[in-house]
């Protein structure tokens, strides 16, 4: 098994993680650090390529450095959202988020 | 022959129908007018009428028919015409006359109805109907015109629909006689399919069944005849299918005179006057009318004497009547059927319009209640006395010559049927007796209200009892001559004097019994019933016939018809049901997998995610 | 079938203890409760992850990744913890089946991506990376890749500036 094989399965063990908590913690902040999480996983398979991959460059990395920035933008947004959502309900539970229900 | 009356006989019907016309055009503002234009209707028809029988009686003319092809499908013809003879108009003259006397009779009767109008323009389009059905020259245009006397009938029985019973009267005489009526569709059927040519109309009839040997066999023949004896006996009121005729009695009284017993209840005797070749050609056919119209004539007779409503033992009367004419048919006389017809088609009606205004001047219809009105109402007393004796076989009366005829004619068929006859004809003076005197004799039991009704309603029942007199005198054992007229034959006439004797003697008996008990009161009102209470509790229950067919048919269909709606409601109700809760509730559980859980929707999206890649993956292993 | 081929270099032990870090604080992160252990424990996972990333010749990247992620984003979140109350936790329901579901869904994805990964066939040979890494990305970034650099910079001031509209209060009316 090669280096690039066992960088894959620990982001893929990340990623699932990030997942799993993704799917079922109640806290939104938490939901966002899971989702976070997910996030570094992908970055790691990017970078993991960019060394090991067929044609190995630094594409790989600027790709990384454009995902980090677009994960630092999102979680700042995100988490203005929570904040106005819990000025209206005081609560941050994502499963009182239900106003779309049918 | 140059131009005869007869040619303009298709007239007859068009003026009642045109007055029908205009007065449904004029809808109900014309409470004036309407009136005068259904009597002017009628009228007209009575002239035309009166016209055609006199120059039959006169010139002895050839019978006139012409009839026009009304549909042709594929090499099947279907004509539609009118024929004029001696018996057509017969019953021209008496339908037009009657017609026209209970139109006079009712612009006073129903003068303070809201819907007089429309009660003349209905009245109208029976009278155009009965017509068409007599100078129908086919079978089908006959039975056109018979299911049309019938909607004509329904639709004056119940013309006070606001009563319950009158609209049950109503359905009850519409299902009642359908049953009839589908009896005489399937001879008409089974008619069209035997005979040479698919030919329906009278003339061709009479030829085919008079032939010995005809084309077709005796079994079917008996059958046809059977059919339409059936149809006869629905619209005619002869049991079993009697029931109907005196509930039609909850209808206004001068329809009870035209319809119920002067002109639509004759029509099933005409049906089998007009077809009587067919009976003719069926030995077992004419014995069944025969007995049938015997027993009718003694079974509703004996009814007639435990009712207490005037209407009802006038309408028990009429079937016992009818009876009569079907007996007289039976036994094979036509002319004395007709003859009967004739003669019940006057003093009836008499006694009808009579009863009507006895109503009108008594408000109330049951002759217990009543008494002492011949007093205050003489004229109506004086005829009604005239109708009484005329039903009761009085002579010189009209019914005492017609019966006679009857009677003379069963006699020479059949001891046994002639006896029956005579004991109808007694309890026909009883209860005519008991009605005359209960109404006309004894105290008056209301105070001063009854009073004699307005001349418009007592000049048709005066031109009536006239009638009821002379109208006998057309065809006496003596000198005869109506017999002849009607079939071209001499009449013969067997035991006259015998049978007048006891035709009489009945008759006399059957009122001074009546006298006895009701006016000098010698022999005690309870006398019958205290000793045999159950004999006369079947008789003022009608032979418990009503609740029989309630037991036999009735409760079976309608719970037949429970069964089927419990079909329909949980079965065929309940697929639609099923398909539209299977629907919603395919929708509510759409909506609750929109549960506005983000968790949930990504957790199903992943799990769709891993399916998807476990089928490719899979897809390699297949 | 699993024949691992592992080499055991000090490059791969580096690998090794720095996945165990990474692994250990992602699954405490999802077996805490307290939200603030959770920040914490995910704040050692990006460590670990910026020192992996350096044994795959990314320092740039794992600087950035030390200086946003555990710098910023967690601190972010913390500040967010701080203005939110959590009176419930440890006490919530349970969502059995939803965890249920989400576990045996989550083992499935993640034994299709190893089988995928067993299955792949890799190159062997590994061409060098330029020895400054950083100054290699700043020449690709200003150069092949400006247009998307500019993007990205427009993308997080718009970001930035929704976020404050967002969490701004509301002025009353009065």
């Amino acid at each position: 098994m090669t280096m690039l094989a066992s960088y894959l399965t620990l982001a893929a063990v990340l990623f699932c993680v990030g997942l799993y908590g993704v799917l079922t913690k109640r806290n939104a902040i938490v939901v966002l650090l899971c989702i976070e999480l997910m996030l570094n996983a992908v970055n790691l398979n990017l970078i993991a390529f960019s060394k090991y991959g067929v044609t190995p460059s630094l594409t790989g990395q600027i790709f990384s450095l454009f995902t980090m920035t677009v994960a630092a933008a999102e979680a700042a947004v995100g988490m203005a959202v929570l904040i106005v959502w819990y000025r209206n309900r005081a609560t941050v539970n994502v499963d009182e988020f239900d106003e779309l229900r049918g | 022959m140059s131009t005869s009356f007869a040619e303009y006989a298709w007239l007859v019907p068009v003026f009642p129908l045109a007055a029908f016309a205009i007065l449904t055009a004029m809808g109900k503002g014309a409470r004036k007018t309407g009136p005068w234009i259904g009597i002017i209707g009628t009228l007209a028809s009575l002239v035309l009428s009166l016209c055609i029988a006199f120059e039959r009686m006169t010139d002895n003319a050839d019978d006139y028919s012409k009839s026009i092809e009304w549909l042709q499908v594929g090499s099947l013809k279907l004509s539609a015409g009118f024929e004029v003879t001696n018996l057509t108009s017969l019953m021209l003259v008496v339908v037009t006359l009657v017609s026209f006397l209970v139109n006079v009779y009712s612009q006073g009767y129903m003068r303070d109805d809201d819907r007089i109008s429309t009660f003349f323009a209905y009245v109208a389009l029976f009278t155009s109907s009965m017509l068409g059905l007599v100078l129908s020259d086919n079978l089908l245009t006959f039975y056109i015109f018979w299911e049309l006397v019938g909607v004509c009938s329904f639709l004056l029985v119940g013309f006070w629909y606001h009563k319950p019973e009158a609209k049950a009267a109503a359905k009850k005489a519409f299902i009642v006689t359908r049953i009839g009526d589908l009896g005489l569709l399937i001879a008409l059927l089974l008619l069209f399919w035997y005979m040479p040519d698919h030919a329906l109309d009278f003339t061709t009839i009479h030829n085919v069944f008079s032939t010995p040997g005809g084309v077709i066999s005796v079994g079917i023949t008996t059958l046809i005849a059977l059919l339409i004896f059936v149809g006869a006996v629905g619209k005619s009121g002869q049991f079993p299918l009697h029931t109907w005729l005196p509930d039609a009695m909850e209808g206004p009284t001068p329809i009870s005179a035209l319809i119920h017993a002067a002109t639509m209840v004759a029509a099933g005797v005409f049906l089998v006057a007009r077809t009587f070749p067919i009976f003719e050609a069926s030995d077992a056919a004419m014995t069944t009318v025969a007995v049938i119209g015997a027993f009718t004539a003694i079974f509703a007779a004996s009814i007639g004497l435990a009712q207490n409503d005037i209407k009802r033992i006038l309408a028990y009367s009429t079937v016992s009547q009818l009876g009569y004419m079907m007996l007289a048919l039976g036994v094979g006389s036509v002319s004395a059927a007709m003859f009967h017809l004739f003669t019940h088609a006057f003093f009836k009606a008499l006694l009808f319009l009579g009863a009507g205004s006895v109503i009108h001047g008594a408000h109330t219809q049951d002759i217990r209640e009543m008494g002492g009105l011949g007093k205050t109402m003489k004229i109506t007393a004086w005829t009604f006395g005239i109708g009484a004796l005329a039903l009761s076989g009085i002579p010189p009366f009209a019914g005492f010559w017609s019966k006679d005829a009857i009677l003379a004619a069963a006699l020479d068929k059949n001891g046994i049927l002639f006896a029956v006859g005579a004991i109808a004809a007694f309890f026909t003076a009883l209860y005519m007796a008991r009605l005359y005197f209960l109404v006309f004799a004894g105290k008056p039991k209301q105070d001063g209200h009854a009073h004699e009704s307005p001349s418009v309603m007592t000049v048709p029942l005066i031109v009536l009892a006239i009638l009821s007199v002379v109208a006998g005198f057309v065809d006496t054992p003596f000198k005869g001559w109506l017999g002849e007229w009607l079939t071209g034959e001499a009449p013969e006439h067997h035991g006259s004097g015998i049978v007048m004797v006891v035709s009489v003697a009945v008759g006399l008996l059957g009122i001074y019994i009546g006298w006895l008990v009701y006016v000098k009161g010698t022999v005690r009102r309870d006398a019958v019933s205290s000793r045999a209470p159950a004999l006369v509790r079947t008789l003022e229950r009608k032979y418990y016939i009503d609740e029989l067919y309630d037991l036999l048919i009735v409760k079976p269909l309608r719970s037949f018809g429970k069964a089927l709606q419990a079909f329909d409601d949980y079965i065929v109700d309940g697929v639609v049901r099923l398909a539209g809760y299977s629907t919603s509730a395919l929708g509510r559980l759409n909506s609750r997998l929109q549960s506005g859980q983000v968790q949930t929707y990504a957790l199903t999206a992943l799990i769709g995610i891993v399916i998807l890649a476990l089928a490719i993956a899979g897809r390699r292993f297949w | 079938m699993f024949n691992f081929n592992i080499d055991f270099s000090g490059e791969f032990f580096a690998f090794f203890s720095l996945a165990i870090c990474a692994i250990v604080g992602a699954v405490l992160a999802i077996n805490f409760t307290k939200v603030v252990h959770i920040v914490m424990s995910l704040a050692f996972t990006f460590v670990a992850l910026a020192g992996l990333y350096i044994l795959l010749n990314a320092e740039f990247v794992a600087f950035v990744q030390v200086l946003l992620y555990v710098g910023a984003v967690t601190i972010l979140m913390i500040f967010g913890i701080m203005m939110t109350k959590h009176d419930g936790e440890g006490q919530e329901p349970a969502r059995p089946l939803l965890e249920t579901l989400a576990a045996i869904g989550c083992i499935c994805l993640f034994g299709i991506l190893f089988f995928a990964i067993r299955n792949a066939d890799f190159p062997t040979e590994v061409a060098p990376l330029p020895d400054d890494n950083t100054r290699a990305i700043g020449l690709e970034l200003f150069s092949r890749y400006a247009v998307p650099f500019e993007l990205i910079s427009v993308l997080l001031t718009v970001a930035f500036i929704g976020a404050v509209a967002l969490a701004k209060r509301e002025e009353d009316p009065q």
